[in-house]
Formats: C-alpha cells, structure tokens, sequence
C-alpha cells in the first residue's frame, strides 16, 4: 500500500511539491518560532541558577513582574543605609550590592555587553562557585579599575588578559576572562569593582542587592522581612521570578508556536484540496479496486496513507528549515539568544506535521471510502 | 468439475427501483428470478436501458436488490454489510469491463498484484500468481508494461488475469468486447470459453456482441427489467 501510495503522489507532481510546500512552510515556522522560546526557556532557568535561594532587592515601587523589575532596576537607588536595615534582619547571611550599566544608544543585540559594579569580594554571590576562570585572575579585595570579562565579550571585541575595555569613558583594565557559563549576564558581562562604577555612575546608590539567606528555606519570609523593614523596598525570590516568567515564557511559546501553527494548519488545509482533487481524478480507479475487493477502510486506509506521507515530507523538511531558521537567529542575535531546535520540538513539529496530514485526509478520505462503487466505476 | 450440480447465483422475485417514492422513481429490474448452475456460460442481452448492466451489478455484490433475495454460492447478498460483499467480491467474483478499468499508472504486473494484495496475499506470492497469470495470458513479455502502452486486446487479458486472481467462482464481463476490434474480440471470447470450459469457471456475460451465441449455452433476454425469454443458445 506504501508502495502505490508513493506512486500516487508522484503522478500529479507539481500539485505534491506545492502541497509538501505548504506544509513545509508551515513546519519551518512552527520549529524556528518554536526554538526561539525553547532558548529562551533554557537562557531563563541558566539565569535562574542566579538568583536561586536568594533574593533581589529593589527600591521603589513594587511593580508587577519582570517588566516591572527591568524598569525598576533603573530607577532604583538603594541606600548604604538601607543595605544595613537588611543586613540587620535576622537570617540574613550577607547583602551582595550591585549596579549595572549598559550603553543605551546602542542596540543590546549588536553591543553585546552589559557593565556589572560587584564587590570584588563578594564576587562569588554574584557568580556562583561552580563558575571558572578561562584566564587570568578574578577581582580582588582593593582591585580598581579593572574588569573581568565574560567569553562572549571577550570572543566579541577579541579581547584578552591585558587589554582594557573602555566603559562610559573610563577604561578599564582587564585581568580575567570568565568560562563560558551559559549565563547570559556573566557571559556578556564586564564586571567591574562597584566603587569605581559608582564614581563613573556619579552615584552615591546601588541599583539592587542580592539578599544571601543563612537558610535557603527561609527565603520567602526574609524577603516579607525585609519588606516590613523599609516600606521602599521590594523584593523578588527566584522563586517568584521563575514563576512568572514561566508564565510569560509560556505566553511567547503560545503566540510563536500559534503563529507557526496557523501557518502549518494552512499548509494542512492544502493536503486537503490536494487529496479532494486526487480523490475525485481517481473515482473510477478507486470504484475498481472496490470492485476487486477493497473494503471501505482499505480506501480510507489508502487515501490516509498519502495525505500523511505528503504532510511526513513536507514535516521532515520543515524541521531541518526550521533547524537552519533556529541557526540563522541564533547568529542574527549574536549571543543574546540561543535559539533551540530540542528534540521534543522537533518530534513534537513531526507528530503535528502527520495529525495534519491526517486531519486534512480524514475527508476526503472518507469520502473515497464512501464511493458507490457503481457510480464511480462508470464515472467518465 | 462437478459442473452443472449446483446453483452459483440464485436470484429470487428481483425488483431494483431507484428513488423510490419519489418523482424520478425508475423500476429497473422487475420481478427477475433465475438460477445459474456452476460451470455455466450465460450471456445476458437487451436493449440499452433493459437493466441488464444493474442485474450484472447485483450479481458482482456492486449494488443489493430492493427486494427479492439473491444467493451467490448460498449466501444471502442482501443480508451482509458492506465489507462483507467487498470480501465476497474479491473470493469469488472476477470483473471485466468494457473500458479495461485497470489502473493506469501501474503495470499490467502491479494490476493483477494488486488484486491478490487486496486479498491478503503476501507480495512474494502475489508477484508469482500474478506473473504465472499472465504468461498464461500470453503477456509475459508485457509484464512491466503500462496500461497506455498496452494494446485494447491485450489490456482486456491483462483485465481478466486480474479477474482470475483470487481464483473466483464466477466471471462477470460487462460488454467485454465492446471497445475492440472483431478479432480480438473473438480471441477473448474464445479464452473466456476456454476458462469456462476447461477450468470450470461460471461466466456471466452482458453483451451485444452478436457472436455470443455460438459461445454461451444459455441466454437470458431481458426488455424492460423482465425476463422475456430464458433458453439454451
């Protein structure tokens, strides 16, 4: 049966090409956009490893959700005194404060960096201690006007241990280079000594803290605590955060895979044409074969059989356009986006590809089967 | 062949009326009742419109009377399901068209597979009953020829090997020599002849084929969807 329903296809040719065009397309678009919030999704839960068992610390007004945490990271300006109202709440094991700077009359993607002000000492908060050196020294107690760089950036403006990185017009000498960590902060990051980004800032204020917790467990009441100390302040837990962008990862997945998928059933709408065509052209043959015997669900099952090996090609090369989709975007982004052709996706994108097939063969299919076999073999 | 001592179709009080009830209401088949023993060469004949072609069609399981009950080899046709006369069709009920019907992007080879696969053959067995058919035919160089590149004489052959695939108990020819020339036509009547006469096979032919005579040993005449004359060539 496989055997004549490749031959079936083959006879109208140009019909079978655009029909596993469409298909394609649709598939292409559905593994691309897909890979897209699949990197995203693996970009966020590497970030989280970040701030997970900690808590993030603003001033300000408690805006909703991450959007709300970029726009306040901006505005925010935490006080030494308020560092030490956290401090002071019981359970707190150390407070990591931070700035951050970003040339903005440059678009991110093509910048490629983003300055980071740490104390040296506490560097180990911020980067977390599976996270290694690929040359050169990490920052010091008493460091100044040094940097320590991640891959990306240093692959980016080819930059080594020994070279300087100019930020906001104060250069900074560069005296290690991070392992690649897949964390886009560390990767893309120039981190620098907090005092001095304070003076290049002409800030007295951090932009945030990393509350550490004597006891991971005890996160989310320190947070309320700290709070309760100082009504300016708000805070998120990495459990907070990974449950709302879970939520808006979900909401891209949903809108990237739709579109891809109301390309797809588009594509699928045309196996149907295609197979209501092929079935009417073939009435005659298909009242023959009733007549030598095929039973009603042998022609469902023949009809089947080639709507879903036309929607299998077109799937299967789909997938590797969409693969290359995924390629093309992952270098148009240079390096802020990795995008993710996963094997479920891939499966997944296959699986949809076949149901396509078969939703869009069901009826003429059915119709086929359905056939008196008297009027179809006289059919002129 | 134990021809002759048994009935292969059994047609009893046959009345076939489509949209009945209605304005277009047409009595095609009136009142038909015959038997056919096994191993017969039967020839039905009749003007156009006579319900020779739809009594053909209830014969081959294609179409169920109205009522009136009709046996092919002891069943009760009008009692099965769908894929049950589609069963019956394929074990004992070989077609020949007037137009061939084979299908057109296969090769005469495929045609005659086809059959014995729809039957559950496996393809290695499928390919040899079909290849032996066809030789026997006198195809065997023709094999992996196509349908277009097949003369109409030999496309009939190929047409009946396709018939005889499954081994059926009756052949049912629907104007078998309409579409060629006179003496191929006789070719095929004579190889129909011979399956009859030498394999035992029931032929059933609806024909204006003026030559029957000489080849059927009954012939049904048919006007109007009845039986107006029923007798021995």
């Amino acid at each position: 049966m496989l055997d004549i329903a490749f031959r079936n296809i083959k006879r109208q040719k140009t019909r079978t090409i655009l029909t596993v065009l469409g298909i394609m397309i649709g598939i292409a678009a559905v593994v691309s956009l897909g890979s897209i919030s699949q990197g995203m999704n693996i970009m966020m839960e590497k970030s989280f490893e970040l701030v997970a068992g900690r808590i993030m610390v603003f001033q300000g007004e408690g805006a909703a959700g991450i959007a709300g945490m970029m726009t306040a990271m901006s505005t925010s300006e935490i006080t030494e005194e308020q560092i030490e109202t956290m401090i002071s709440v019981s359970g707190v094991k150390d407070v990591v404060p931070m700035s951050m700077y970003m040339d903005t009359s440059v678009n991110m993607m093509q910048l490629g960096w983003v300055a980071i002000g740490i104390d040296p000492v506490r560097l180990n908060y911020f980067k977390g201690e599976n996270i290694l050196m690929y040359d050169g020294r990490e920052l010091e107690e008493g460091d100044s006007d040094v940097a320590i760089i991640g891959k990306d950036v240093a692959d980016k403006y080819n930059l080594e241990v020994g070279d300087s990185f100019t930020v906001k017009e104060a250069d900074f000498d560069i005296v290690g280079v991070i392992e690649r960590s897949d964390i886009q902060d560390i990767d893309m990051g120039v981190i620098v000594p907090i005092e001095d980004l304070k003076v290049l800032l002409d800030k007295d204020t951090y932009q945030m803290a990393f509350v550490i917790p004597e006891d991971v467990k005890d996160t989310e009441i320190i947070a309320e605590h700290i709070e309760d100390a100082d009504e300016d302040l708000y805070t998120m837990t990495g459990k907070e955060i990974a449950r709302q962008a879970s939520e808006i990862l979900d909401q891209i997945s949903i809108v990237t895979i739709g579109l891809g998928a109301i390309a797809a059933i588009v594509g699928g709408l045309g196996v149907m044409n295609t197979m209501i065509m092929a079935v009417l052209e073939r009435r005659r043959e298909i009242g023959v074969m009733k007549a030598i015997g095929a039973t009603n669900g042998m022609v469902l099952q023949q009809i089947l059989i080639e709507s879903a090996l036309i929607s299998l090609i077109g799937g299967m090369i789909g997938i590797a356009l969409g693969m290359l989709g995924a390629f093309g975007i992952t270098m148009y982004a240079g390096g802020m986006l990795k995008a993710v052709v996963t094997p479920v996706l891939a499966v997944g994108a296959l699986a949809f590809a076949l149901c396509l097939g078969l939703v869009g063969g069901i009826y003429p299919a059915w119709k086929a089967a359905k056939l008196d076999p008297v009027e179809a073999l006289r059919y002129e | 062949m134990n021809k002759g001592n048994r009935y292969i179709v059994k047609a009893e009080n046959v009345f076939k009326v489509y949209n009945p009830g209605q304005e277009n209401e047409v009595k095609v088949l009136n009142n038909i009742d015959f038997k056919i023993r096994e191993g017969g060469f039967l020839s039905i004949i009749g003007p156009s419109g006579s319900g020779k072609t739809t009594l053909l069609d209830i014969i081959g399981c294609l179409l169920k009377p109205s009522s009136g009950r009709v046996f092919i080899d002891g069943m009760d046709i009008g009692k099965l399901d769908d894929s049950e006369l589609a069963r019956i069709r394929g074990k004992k009920i070989g077609f020949i068209f007037q137009q061939y019907n084979l299908i057109h992007s296969l090769t005469a080879l495929e045609n005659v597979v086809l059959a014995l696969r729809i039957m559950g053959k496996s393809k290695q067995e499928a390919r040899r009953r079909a290849k032996s058919l066809l030789e026997m035919m006198g195809l065997g160089k023709r094999l992996d020829h196509t349908p277009s590149q097949l003369s109409g004489g030999e496309q009939q052959r190929v047409a009946i090997a396709r018939a005889l695939a499954n081994d059926p108990k009756i052949i049912l020819g629907d104007e078998p020599t309409g579409n060629i020339d006179t003496k191929t036509g006789e070719k095929i009547l004579e190889l129909l002849k011979h399956l009859n006469r030498e394999k035992g096979y029931t032929i059933i032919l609806v024909t204006h084929d003026p030559r029957i005579g000489k080849y059927s040993d009954r012939i049904i005449h048919l006007i109007d969807g009845e039986i107006v004359k029923d007798g021995k060539a």
